[in-house]
């Protein structure tokens, strides 16, 4: 009876226990079934030497929304080879496909045509704005687990993109996730309401939902055409001797326009120098240039160029203008990489190069800069850095730079020179390898004559033409393993 | 960029002595004007003893020794973006040698700046009062003067010798960090070459390289072979071991050659950026032969007179008795250096024969060579004060190199990068553009009458009231003159500006001056 009973009460806590640790095993979370992987494998340049190329690869996060689509950052997806899919955090990888992507946002759609990645996924649905008190979660996979880290809601403001020198909303939070900004979901009130970008220290920068949103609304109602931005500087109106010159009445309001300079798309810049911007879209500016956005609270007026407003769309301006009140409509223009003298980026485009007995010519690009380390802005040369600051023009709209001297006997004398902007090859202006290309065709009696922009370096070269600069070119690649001579874009892409 | 990596030798020491600590042993030796009586006839025996002993080591001294001189400067150096400030005196050491004339040689950066200039002879301990007489920045030379004629008492000038030879053996003498007494290192020419001279940072002269240790204190000294002076020790390069710089005595001798009409000139230059010609379709294009001869004018700085007697592709062959080598050097007692070594064996405002080949055929040319002072604000500046105008608290004072130097690395880039385009580029890419004198916003004093601007300084000045700034006399003219009720200050880059009432601030000058001990609100 005595070991019935001891074995009565052995099974009775076996059972106690058991059910002890049944209570302790972790609820699987809701977000397990929206929060993918992804894996991008991409090509990676070497500006010094564009001939070669480096892979490298990247693991990031998505989110599931409907349509079978996820939803990331563009960030390393560009010069992609290979994007694969991965849910629940293990076992096997889904080829994927990017359906969409825009540097510029910062946002990639990807999706998969293998059936068996979409089974037992739930798409998720963006919140809305975020209050001060929410509590967020940032959400990621880590090795193979759904890691949930708290974040601390900083603000709303206004920053510059992580692709693009756009200006554009960003939520700010604290937190002590490590290695983030690779589009990690960020949750409050099992809502979606941003992804991460970037993170510094432990500052982590978001894309915030309603931003998102309101990019794929426009999308999926085809009145999407890339961001927009006011193309023009300005500064707040703290000064009320600069509202006094003004002559402005009434309370101190308003940003003042400082300097516009000429739009990339060549329409009239409807605004001017010294006007003081009121109102933009019924938003009223106060004298930092902020406004009161229904969503985010107090922003920079260069939030209101991408909310809800595309480029190519009117915005609404009232602004005081030699003494009184005027309204204007300010078309926005599209942002551009491209517009800009030395372009910001060069995204899904090989390095260009023209080799020509063994002076290498580059288009100057900041991917080009970059090639001098995380420092660039500090260890390039000042010049080449510099030029970032001009603006581009008709007769300059970009900078071709012979880069560095492969050493020959053909370009002996030579050799050390680099970094140098081409102003003329044969009497042509240069802006372009394409030019560059043209100019090569109609040699100087005999002499490729090269001239370097006016500076404190080296302003010219000449390197004989004909049979030998072709001899030369082709020595030269063959001893310093280079396939081809050159590499441009497509044709179409030189016409356009 | 600023010549950081050579760093001129003398020491400095922030926080080590001051004056009177320096001056009490002459002092208690030499001083019988006060104290006790006891006191002082103790002093006066210790007085001689020293003297005595000092008498004897100078008697046992080998020569070139005891024409050694130890220099203590007490320098202050104004304060670039707040210009009528200066920085602590700073106790300076180097060494000097005396010349004929009752003269001492140092180098210019031993000196500069200095309050007051302390001279000892070797082995003496008494502090002789020291002068400048002249002194040359761009060759990092000086000449001084000791009123007190005792100080020259049987010290034997030093004399000037050759150019060394390289890989001969040469003597330093000085007075280095690390002790009291002369120092003597011995080491062998290494080189000699055209180098950049750090005490200005933009001038390149002739310089030999020693692996003799010249350590700070050495600057000024001379370095001997054959008990003549070869040189004056000089500058180091960071990262570069046993290896020192020397002032050669064509440098010294074309130095004292200039002073000789009693004001210092400075180096000719001739205002050519030459480049190398050794492509052979380069030269085949200009219908030069394909020998060694011939380097090109590829740059012509704007000077009037070399614009108008060299032109861009000009071969120069021969400048002076120096043939141009195709590289761009002369050869000199035996030494490949750059040729515009050639052009500096002139005084400033002579003329050097040039030989030249343009469009095919050799054109003789005697051009004139002046001492360049168009670059003056991208080296390092000394002698003149910074100018500078303060109003309404906005301090206004002319963009140099010595200003650069102040901003911190916190300094936003956009801020930097247009300041050092406007005065190391734009001269040469833009010249019909470029400002003579760029003025920048260094600073603002914060007071009530700008509390409301949001620049706070560090700023390029574009424009005051509409009229484009030019030189500091425009930003006085154009605030002065002015009529408006409002100041309208542009800025680079991106036009950003702000504005002043006008009436307001000129009433509160004054009080800004007082405020923040200006006695003068501006030096012109």
């Amino acid at each position: 009876m005595k070991s019935l009973l001891l074995l009565v009460t052995i099974l009775f806590i076996s059972a106690l226990c058991g059910q002890g640790q049944e209570s302790k095993r972790a609820q699987p979370s809701p977000w397990e079934k929206s929060v993918v992987s992804l894996e991008v494998s991409r090509r990676q340049y070497d500006y010094y030497q564009p001939w070669t190329r480096k892979t490298s690869r990247v693991q990031k996060t998505g989110i599931l929304l409907d349509g079978r689509q996820i939803l990331t950052t563009a960030d390393e997806l560009f010069d992609r080879t290979l994007v694969r899919l991965q849910k629940n955090g293990r076992g096997r990888w889904y080829s994927g496909e990017v359906t969409w992507i825009d540097y510029y946002a910062n946002l990639a759609l990807v999706t998969t045509s293998e059936e068996g990645f979409w089974n037992g996924l739930k798409p998720a649905t963006f919140g809305g704005s975020v209050s001060e008190e929410a509590s967020l979660q940032i959400l990621r996979w880590r090795e193979g687990n759904l890691e949930n880290r708290r974040a601390e809601f900083t603000q709303y403001t206004v920053r510059e993109g992580q692709l693009a020198a756009l200006n554009v909303p960003v939520i700010e939070a604290d937190s002590d996730i490590q290695n983030a900004g690779w589009g990690e979901i960020v949750t409050a009130n099992s809502h979606v309401v941003a992804i991460l970008s970037s993170q510094e220290g432990r500052m982590c920068t978001s894309i915030p939902g309603p931003f998102i949103q309101s990019i794929l609304d426009a999308r999926q109602k085809d009145r999407y055409h890339g961001l927009g931005y006011f193309h023009f500087y300005w500064q707040g109106a703290q000064n009320p001797a600069s509202l006094a010159r003004l002559k402005l009445t009434g309370d101190p309001r308003g940003a003042i326009v400082s300097s516009v300079p000429p739009r990339p798309d060549g329409l009239d810049p409807v605004i001017r120098t010294q006007d003081i911007i009121l109102n933009i879209d019924g938003h009223d500016l106060d004298i930092q240039g902020d406004y009161v956005d229904p969503e985010y609270g107090n922003m920079m007026l260069e939030a209101l160029a991408t909310r809800n407003k595309w480029a190519g769309d009117d915005v609404k301006m009232t602004i005081w203008r030699d003494g009184a009140l005027t309204n204007i409509v300010y078309k926005l223009p599209k942002f551009d990489y491209s517009v800009s003298l030395v372009p910001a980026a060069t995204f899904d485009h090989e390095p260009e190069y023209l080799i020509l007995g063994g002076l290498v010519f580059q288009p100057l690009t900041d991917s080009y800069l970059q090639s001098w380390g995380s420092d660039w802005r500090r260890r390039a040369p000042f010049r080449l850095v510099y030029y970032r600051t001009e603006q581009p023009t008709k007769e300059e709209p970009a900078l071709v730079l012979m880069s560095q001297v492969l050493p020959d006997p053909y370009n002996i004398g030579y050799q050390e020179q680099k970094c140098l902007v081409v102003d003329k090859i044969n009497g042509r202006h240069i802006s372009r390898l394409t030019d560059l290309r043209e100019a090569l065709d109609n040699p100087k009696n005999g002499y490729h004559v090269i001239e370097f922009a006016q500076s404190d370096s080296l302003r010219s070269i000449v390197l004989a033409a004909g049979d030998s600069e072709k001899e030369a070119t082709t020595r030269i690649l063959k001893r310093y393993g280079i396939d081809e001579s050159y590499h441009f874009e497509s044709k179409e892409k030189q016409e356009k | 960029m600023a010549p950081a990596r050579r760093r001129p030798f003398s020491t400095s020491i922030v926080d080590g002595p001051n004056l009177s600590e320096i001056l009490d042993l002459g002092q208690r030796g030499l001083d019988h004007s006060g104290g006790a009586y006891h006191f002082q006839s103790v002093l006066k025996q210790i007085a001689t003893l020293l003297l005595a002993a000092a008498w004897l080591n100078l008697c046992q001294a080998a020569d070139p020794e005891r024409s050694v001189i130890q220099i203590f400067t007490f320098a202050q150096q104004p304060i670039w973006d707040a210009p009528w400030r200066f920085d602590a005196v700073r106790r300076m050491g180097g060494s000097g040698f005396v010349i004929k004339g009752k003269r001492i040689m140092t180098n210019a950066h031993v000196v500069s700046w200095g309050r007051q200039i302390i001279v000892r002879r070797y082995q003496d301990p008494r502090p002789y009062v020291a002068e400048v007489e002249y002194i040359g920045h761009d060759c990092d030379l000086a000449v001084l003067s000791v009123q007190d004629e005792h100080f020259f008492e049987n010290l034997e000038p030093l004399e000037l010798g050759d150019l060394p030879k390289v890989r001969s053996a040469v003597v330093t003498y000085g007075y280095p960090a690390g002790g009291e007494e002369i120092s003597y290192t011995r080491g062998v020419v290494s080189r000699i070459e055209m180098e950049t001279y750090a005490h200005i940072g933009n001038r390149r002269l002739l310089t030999c390289q020693t692996d003799a240790a010249i350590n700070p204190g050495n600057s000024g000294g001379p370095v001997i072979q054959d008990d003549r002076v070869v040189g004056v020790a000089f500058q180091g390069m960071a990262g570069l071991e046993n290896a020192g710089f020397f002032i050669p005595t064509t440098v010294i001798e074309h130095f004292l050659k200039d002073i000789e009409d009693k004001r210092y000139d400075g180096f000719p230059f001739a205002g050519i950026r030459l480049m190398p010609l050794q492509n052979p379709a380069y030269r085949s294009y200009l219908k030069l032969p394909d020998n060694d001869l011939g380097a090109r004018v590829d740059g012509i700085l704007p000077i009037p007179s070399t614009e108008k007697m060299l032109h861009f592709d000009d071969v120069l062959m021969r400048i002076g008795e120096f043939p141009v080598a195709s590289d761009g050097t002369i050869l000199y007692h035996g030494n490949r250096v750059s040729s515009a070594l050639a052009f500096q064996w002139a005084q400033a405002n002579e003329c050097v024969p040039v030989q030249v080949w343009r469009e095919g055929h050799q054109v003789d040319v005697s051009l004139p060579v002046v001492a360049y002072q168009g670059d003056r604000a991208a080296g390092y500046q000394y002698d003149s004060l910074p100018r500078y105008l303060v109003y309404g608290g906005l301090v206004f004072t002319p963009l140099s190199l010595d200003y650069l130097r102040t901003l911190g690395r916190n300094t936003p880039e956009i801020s930097i990068g247009e300041s050092y385009y406007e005065l190391y580029y734009k001269k040469f890419e833009d010249p019909t553009n470029a400002r003579p004198e760029p003025i920048v916003l260094a600073s603002v004093l914060a007071d009530s009458v700008n509390a409301n601007l949001r620049v706070r300084g560090r700023t390029l000045v574009d424009r005051i009231n509409g009229t484009r700034v030019n030189q500091l006399e425009d930003v006085v003219k154009a605030l002065e003159n002015s009529t408006n009720d409002f100041d309208l200050l542009e800025f680079l880059p991106r036009d950003s500006f702000e504005t002043l009432d006008h009436a307001e601030v000129t009433k509160a000058n004054s009080r800004i001056l007082k405020t923040y001990g200006i006695s003068k609100d501006r030096r012109l």
